[in-house]
C-alpha cells in the first residue's frame, strides 16, 4: 500500500504522443497558464498586432489574471490621444512606482538615526555602486511626482471631469495630492543636512499655529516627538515616509483608480451632450483594446522614461547634500521645499493662524468637496468661463506666492550679512565655493576693484560681491567696501576670508563684518563636503 | 430598495419596528466605536514625548556669574535653547520699543527659537538687535518685536532667583494684563537662576 500516490501525466503524454509533440504541447500550457489565457500564437498575434480571432482570446487576461482584472479591456479612440488626459495619471502611478521601487533599495543604505543618517548619505554618494545615482533618481522621481499629480487635478478640473457622475474620483484625487505633497516633505528629512532639518523645521512650524495654543503645541510635540527635531522626529517622519504614507497611498490609488475604471475615462468636454456622460458607452468600432495597443505603448512609456530619468541623473541631475545637520545654527535664507513656497509666500501676507493654517485648511478642504457644490451640468469650456478663469488665476496666485515665498520677497537682514551671502551662500554651495579652485589667486582684492583682478573667474566673483556691499551704506553707513582676501593655508587649502568694512556716520567709527572659509583642492561642495 | 422607495413614495412610514437584534447589532457598533476613539486618543497620548529633569524641556540652574552686565549683548545657553539677556536703563528706554510695551530694567530668558516659523535668531552687534535668518524678523534685547513676519514678542522662560539656602526670592511674573514676560530683576542675595524651560511665556502679539 503506498503512502502517497503521484501521477505525472506528462509521462502518459510522452508515452501517447512521443516526447516532441508532448513537450511542444507542455509549452503551450505553461504559456497559456503564465499569460492567464494567451498560448504562444496568440502572443504572436498579439505583438505583431494582428486581428483577433473570434471571440477574442485577449480578453481572457482581463478576466482570468489579477494583475489585468485592474485594467479595461478598451479605451474610446477619444480618449487615446495625448488630448485630453495628456497621460497625467499614469504618469503619477508610474513615479508612485518608481518611488517604491527607488526608495526600498536605498533603505538598505539608511539607518534613521542623527548619528548614522548623514554619514550614510556620504557613504552612498562616495562609496555604494550606483548609490548616488539611486538618490538621484529618487529625489528626481519626487520632484516630478509633486509636478505630475499637481498637473493631473489642474486637467481635471480643466476638463470637467470632476462632475458627476466622478466626483468621489476627485475626491480620493485630492487625498492622493496630500499624500504625494507629504510624502515628499518627509522625504525631505531624512539625508540630515542643513538644507534638510530646517526647511522641514519651517514647514513643521504650521503645525504649531494651530489653535487653540494647547492644541497647536501638542501636535507639535507629537509630529517633532519633542520642542525640536531630532533622533525622535527623524524616526517619526521616517516611518511617515516608508510605512505610514505609502500604506493611506496604496488604499487611496486602489479606490480612485477602480472609481476611473467603473465610472470610464471622461471623454473631451466638446465631444458629448451637455449633460451626459457616454464614457462607458463605447460603440465597436471607437475601441482601442488595451492588448496589443496600450499595453504595448505602456511598455514603451516606461523603458523611455527609465532612460530619460537615467540619463538625467547621471548627466544633469545631482540632489543637493549640505552639511549635516545642526540643531543651534540656522542657515541664512532657509526656504521650505519649492512645492510648499506658496505657503511661505502667504504667511509673510500676515498671521500665522489665519494664512498658515486657516486659509489652507479652507482651500483644501473646498477642493475636496468641490465637486459636489460646483454642480454645474455643463463640461464645455464656454460654458464654463467663471471656473476656467478661477483656475487660471489660481495658478497665476501659486506662482506669485510661490516667489513671495522665495527669500528675494521681503526678507531684509542685514546688509553686510547678504553682500557676504552673495559669494558665499548658507544654504546651498554659491558661486564662491564651486569657482574653480586654481583660479583662486594669493592676495588681498578690493571688491570696487574688481576690473583690474586678475582673471575673469575672480572678477566675476569681486563684481557681483561689490554689488551688494554697495547696498551697506544707508542713511547711518557709508564709505562700505568689500575685500576678499585668500591665502595659501595648506597643501591644497586656501583660506578666504570675506569682509565688509564701513563708516558709521553717527560717531564716524568703523565698522566690520567679515566671514571664512577654507576650500580644499578636491572637496565636493555639493555634495555634503565641507562646511 | 425599490419596495422601500414605492412604500414611501405611497405615504405609509414604513419603518419597521427595532429588532432585538438590530438593537444589539447598534450596541455592538458603538462599543467599537468608542473603543477605536479610546485607542485613538491612547495612540496620541503614546506619541507624545515626555521629558526629563536637566535636558531642555526641564529646569537649567546657572550661578549668578553667568549673567552678562547691564546693557551688554545677550548670553547664549545652547544646552537651555536660550539667550540671557540683562537689560539696563539703556535697553530699557530702547526708543525703537513698540509703544504701549514699557520695559523695565532686569534678567529675561528668551526662547531662541523665531516665534514666525521655528528659526533660531541670533544677535546682530551691528544693529544691536536680534534678526532671524529665514525670513528676517527682528527683535529687541527686551525681545520685543521690530519688525515682521512674526506677529508677536519673543516668548520667555520662566526663571527663578534662589539664594544660598535654596529659597526662591523672586520670579519672572506675566506682565499684568498681558501674557508677555516681564524682566526679572536680581535680588540681594541670589546666587544661582533657575529656568525653568518647560515654562514657556508667549510674547504679547504685536501689530508693529
Amino acid at each position: 500500500m503506498a503512502i502517497f500516490r503521484m501521477h505525472i501525466p506528462f509521462l502518459d503524454e510522452v508515452k501517447a504522443k512521443g516526447l516532441r509533440q508532448a513537450g511542444r504541447a507542455k509549452a503551450d500550457d505553461i504559456v497559456t497558464r503564465v499569460t492567464a489565457g494567451l498560448n504562444p500564437s496568440d502572443v504572436r498575434g498579439l505583438l505583431r498586432d494582428d486581428a483577433p480571432g473570434r471571440p477574442n482570446p485577449r480578453l481572457t487576461p482581463h478576466a482570468e489574471g489579477f494583475w489585468l482584472h485592474m485594467r479595461p479591456t478598451y479605451y474610446h479612440t477619444l480618449v487615446d490621444g495625448l488630448y485630453p488626459t495628456f497621460r497625467l495619471g499614469w504618469l503619477a502611478t508610474f513615479f508612485f512606482v518608481f518611488e517604491i521601487i527607488t526608495g526600498v533599495i536605498l533603505m538598505v543604505y539608511y539607518t534613521p538615526s542623527p548619528n548614522a543618517a548623514f554619514e550614510n548619505m556620504l557613504n552612498l554618494l562616495g562609496n555604494v555602486f550606483l548609490g548616488s545615482t539611486l538618490r538621484d533618481l529618487h529625489k528626481l522621481g519626487a520632484e516630478a511626482m509633486v509636478l505630475v499629480v499637481a498637473l493631473h487635478m489642474l486637467r481635471t478640473f480643466v476638463t470637467g471631469s470632476y462632475k458627476k457622475p466622478r466626483q468621489f474620483t476627485w475626491a480620493t484625487g485630492i487625498i492622493l495630492l496630500g499624500v504625494t505633497l507629504f510624502l515628499s516633505f518627509s522625504g525631505y528629512l531624512l539625508p540630515w543636512d542643513q538644507l534638510s532639518l530646517w526647511a522641514v523645521t519651517i514647514g513643521a512650524s504650521m503645525v504649531e499655529a494651530f489653535p487653540p495654543e494647547v492644541v497647536g503645541q501638542t501636535m507639535n510635540l507629537i509630529v517633532r516627538g519633542g520642542p525640536e527635531f531630532n533622533a525622535d522626529g527623524l524616526l517619526r517622519f521616517y516611518l511617515l515616509h516608508v510605512v505610514l504614507l505609502p500604506f493611506i497611498g496604496l488604499i487611496a490609488f486602489g479606490v480612485h483608480y477602480y472609481k476611473v475604471i467603473h465610472h470610464g475615462h471622461s471623454l473631451p468636454p466638446g465631444s458629448e451632450k451637455v449633460g451626459e456622460d457616454t464614457a462607458k458607452r463605447v460603440p465597436m468600432d471607437s475601441r482601442v483594446y488595451f492588448m496589443p495597443k496600450i499595453i504595448t505603448r505602456e511598455l514603451f512609456y516606461i523603458v523611455a522614461l527609465m532612460f530619460l530619468f537615467l540619463a538625467a541623473a547621471t548627466f544633469f541631475y545631482e540632489a543637493p547634500l549640505e552639511v549635516k545637520a545642526d540643531s543651534l545654527i540656522t542657515p541664512l535664507h532657509t526656504t521650505a521645499p519649492w512645492y510648499f513656497l506658496w505657503l511661505q509666500g502667504m504667511l509673510k501676507l500676515g498671521d500665522k493662524v489665519i494664512w498658515g493654517v486657516i486659509v489652507p485648511t479652507v482651500l483644501i478642504g473646498l477642493l475636496l468637496v468641490l465637486p459636489y457644490f460646483e454642480v454645474g451640468p455643463s463640461r464645455r469650456y464656454g460654458d464654463r468661463r467663471l471656473g476656467l478663469s478661477l483656475a487660471a488665476l489660481s495658478v497665476a496666485a501659486i506662482a506669485v506666492l510661490s516667489f513671495m515665498g522665495t527669500p528675494w520677497y521681503g526678507v531684509s537682514t542685514s546688509a553686510e550679512q547678504e553682500a557676504v551671502a552673495t559669494l558665499l551662500p548658507q544654504t546651498h554651495p554659491g558661486p564662491l565655493r564651486e569657482a574653480e579652485w586654481e583660479a583662486l589667486q594669493l592676495g588681498s582684492f578690493t571688491a570696487s576693484e574688481y576690473a583690474s583682478a586678475p582673471n575673469a573667474e575672480m572678477a566675476a566673483l569681486l563684481e557681483s560681491f561689490h554689488e551688494e556691499v554697495e547696498r551697506v551704506n544707508d542713511e547711518a553707513r557709508s564709505e562700505a567696501e568689500g575685500v576678499m582676501v585668500i591665502e595659501d593655508w595648506q597643501t591644497d587649502l586656501k583660506k578666504v576670508t570675506l569682509r565688509v568694512i564701513w563708516t558709521n556716520l553717527v560717531d564716524g567709527s568703523p565698522g566690520e563684518y567679515s566671514q571664512v572659509v577654507f576650500l580644499h583642492r578636491q572637496a565636493a561642495y555639493d555634495r555634503g563636503g565641507g562646511s | 430598495m425599490t419596495e422601500a422607495l414605492a412604500e414611501s413614495q405611497a405615504g405609509s412610514p414604513a419603518s419597521p419596528p427595532l429588532s432585538r437584534r438590530e438593537f444589539l447589532n447598534y450596541l455592538w457598533g458603538t462599543s467599537l466605536v468608542i473603543y477605536l476613539a479610546g485607542s485613538a486618543g491612547a495612540l496620541l497620548f503614546f506619541a507624545l514625548p515626555r521629558f526629563e529633569e536637566g535636558e531642555f524641556g526641564g529646569v537649567i540652574t546657572l550661578p549668578v556669574e553667568q549673567v552678562p552686565p547691564p546693557d551688554s549683548p545677550p548670553a547664549e545657553f545652547a544646552a537651555g535653547r536660550f539667550w540671557l539677556v540683562n537689560l539696563g536703563q539703556q535697553a530699557a528706554a530702547d526708543p525703537r520699543q513698540p509703544e504701549g510695551l514699557a520695559e523695565t530694567p532686569g534678567v529675561k530668558a528668551l526662547y531662541k527659537v523665531c516665534v514666525h516659523l521655528g528659526c533660531l535668531y541670533r544677535w546682530e552687534p551691528t544693529g544691536e538687535r536680534f534678526e532671524c535668518p529665514c525670513h528676517g524678523s527682528k527683535y529687541l534685547l527686551a525681545g520685543a518685536k521690530i519688525d515682521g513676519p512674526a506677529t508677536r514678542n519673543l516668548d520667555v522662560f520662566v526663571i527663578e532667583a534662589v539664594d544660598a539656602e535654596g529659597n526662591v526670592l523672586a520670579q519672572t511674573e506675566p506682565t499684568e494684563g498681558s501674557r508677555q514676560g516681564s524682566s526679572l530683576p536680581i535680588p540681594p542675595g541670589t546666587v544661582a537662576l533657575r529656568v525653568n524651560t518647560g515654562a514657556k511665556i508667549q510674547g504679547a502679539s504685536s501689530s508693529v
